[in-house]
């Protein structure tokens, strides 16, 4: 397999460039992870993040091919060769392709992301019916890698003062939790400000990338509509079936 | 600069005045299909007649706000130094403003 991967070092590159690897195959390289992790063993200069490689922490998002995605969920079989891999665009590069997410995490930060509820604990646990806990679905499977707001044009213009999608998804989350007692001023930290909801422009690349199939231009759409005070459909976030780089 | 028109508000108009063009599109279709106009003078009377010139102004207030919006978004996107964006802003303005007194003009004298 053949593979152009951006390389960057700090300490003596001025700027990133492409580096080409050639590699063969072997029966277990299933997933592109695993070629990546290989490569590490011939050159330990190759940095990236991973972690769990099943697709569930979300370490190692990367630009495969232009689109992106999750290497450990990207299937080698899959790939039109040279696999170009860059760093997620839009983000600070530290290194190869780790990316800088101080700015990402700042934004998921600035939207309160936990329960806040300061009624009394009920002796066991804060119950839900099954229709409020469906309201959660397509919004609660998200991992935080950053796919979608790394696509995301008006995030790149705007990473500073632009929640982006990943940070609106989890807003969402705890906005429409029958258990968070702050809706108002989760509403009004969103909608009082022309940048941080109102910045979305319904690209719909989030949706297109994510790599769990879930829509988070709904999740803003559904926030606005909150803040508009237009009834909102009750049954969670519509989801569709995730593509991979190819 | 914090400009006016933003957030919640600016989502309303451009949905509202999206509806408003939409409805006059359809409304002017329908005029065209069943009553075809085949001369100026047929063109002018039509346009001229007090509801048809109200509607089309309505149908240039929907779009220059919705124009307005729209290029207003782009602009405090790409253009960040406060000076040209003001500049820039200034200019869209200006144009939308033109278009609107030339409509009113227009639609002035066909009531003549």
């Amino acid at each position: 397999m053949k593979l152009s991967i951006s390389r960057y070092n700090p300490e003596h590159d001025e700027q990133p460039y492409l580096q080409h690897y050639e590699i063969d195959l072997v029966a277990s390289d299933h997933m592109l992870l695993d070629v990546l992790l290989r490569l590490k063993q011939q050159d330990n200069t190759l940095s990236f993040r991973r972690s769990c490689r099943e697709g569930v922490c979300g370490s190692d998002a990367m630009n495969i091919n232009g689109r992106n995605g999750l290497a450990c969920i990207t299937r080698t079989s899959a790939l039109r060769e040279p696999v170009v891999i860059r760093p997620l665009p839009g983000f600070p590069i530290i290194r190869d392709l780790f990316v800088d997410m101080t700015q990402f995490f700042k934004q998921y930060e600035s939207i309160t992301p936990y329960l806040v509820n300061d009624d009394s604990p009920p002796e066991k646990e804060r119950l839900q019916t099954p229709a409020e806990r469906d309201k959660l679905n397509g919004a609660y499977e998200c991992i935080l890698c950053a796919c979608c707001s790394s696509q995301c044009p008006s995030y790149w213009w705007n990473p500073d003062k632009f929640v982006g999608p990943a940070g609106l998804i989890q807003a969402y989350r705890f906005i429409f939790d029958s258990r968070d007692r702050a809706t108002a001023q989760r509403l009004d930290d969103l909608g009082g400000d022309p940048y941080r909801l109102f910045r979305c422009r319904t690209i719909m690349n989030c949706a297109e990338v994510c790599p769990k199939g879930l829509e988070p231009v709904r999740a803003i759409e559904a926030i606005r509509l909150k803040i508009a005070q237009v009834p909102v459909h009750p049954g969670g976030l519509d989801m569709h079936p995730p593509k991979s780089p190819t | 600069m914090r400009p006016r028109l933003t957030g919640l508000a600016a989502w309303w108009v451009q949905r509202a005045s999206a509806v408003c063009m939409l409805l006059f599109i359809i409304f002017a279709l329908a005029a065209f299909a069943l009553y075809p106009r085949h001369s100026y003078l047929e063109w002018r009377s039509w346009a001229g007649s007090p509801g048809v010139a109200l509607a089309i102004l309505a149908f240039f207030a929907a779009l220059l706000l919705h124009m307005w919006v729209g290029l207003r978004d782009v602009l405090l996107d790409y253009a960040k130094p406060a000076g040209l964006r003001r500049l820039l802003l200034g200019g869209v303005a200006g144009a939308l403003f033109g278009i609107a007194v030339w409509v009113v003009l227009i639609l002035a004298r066909l009531q003549t």
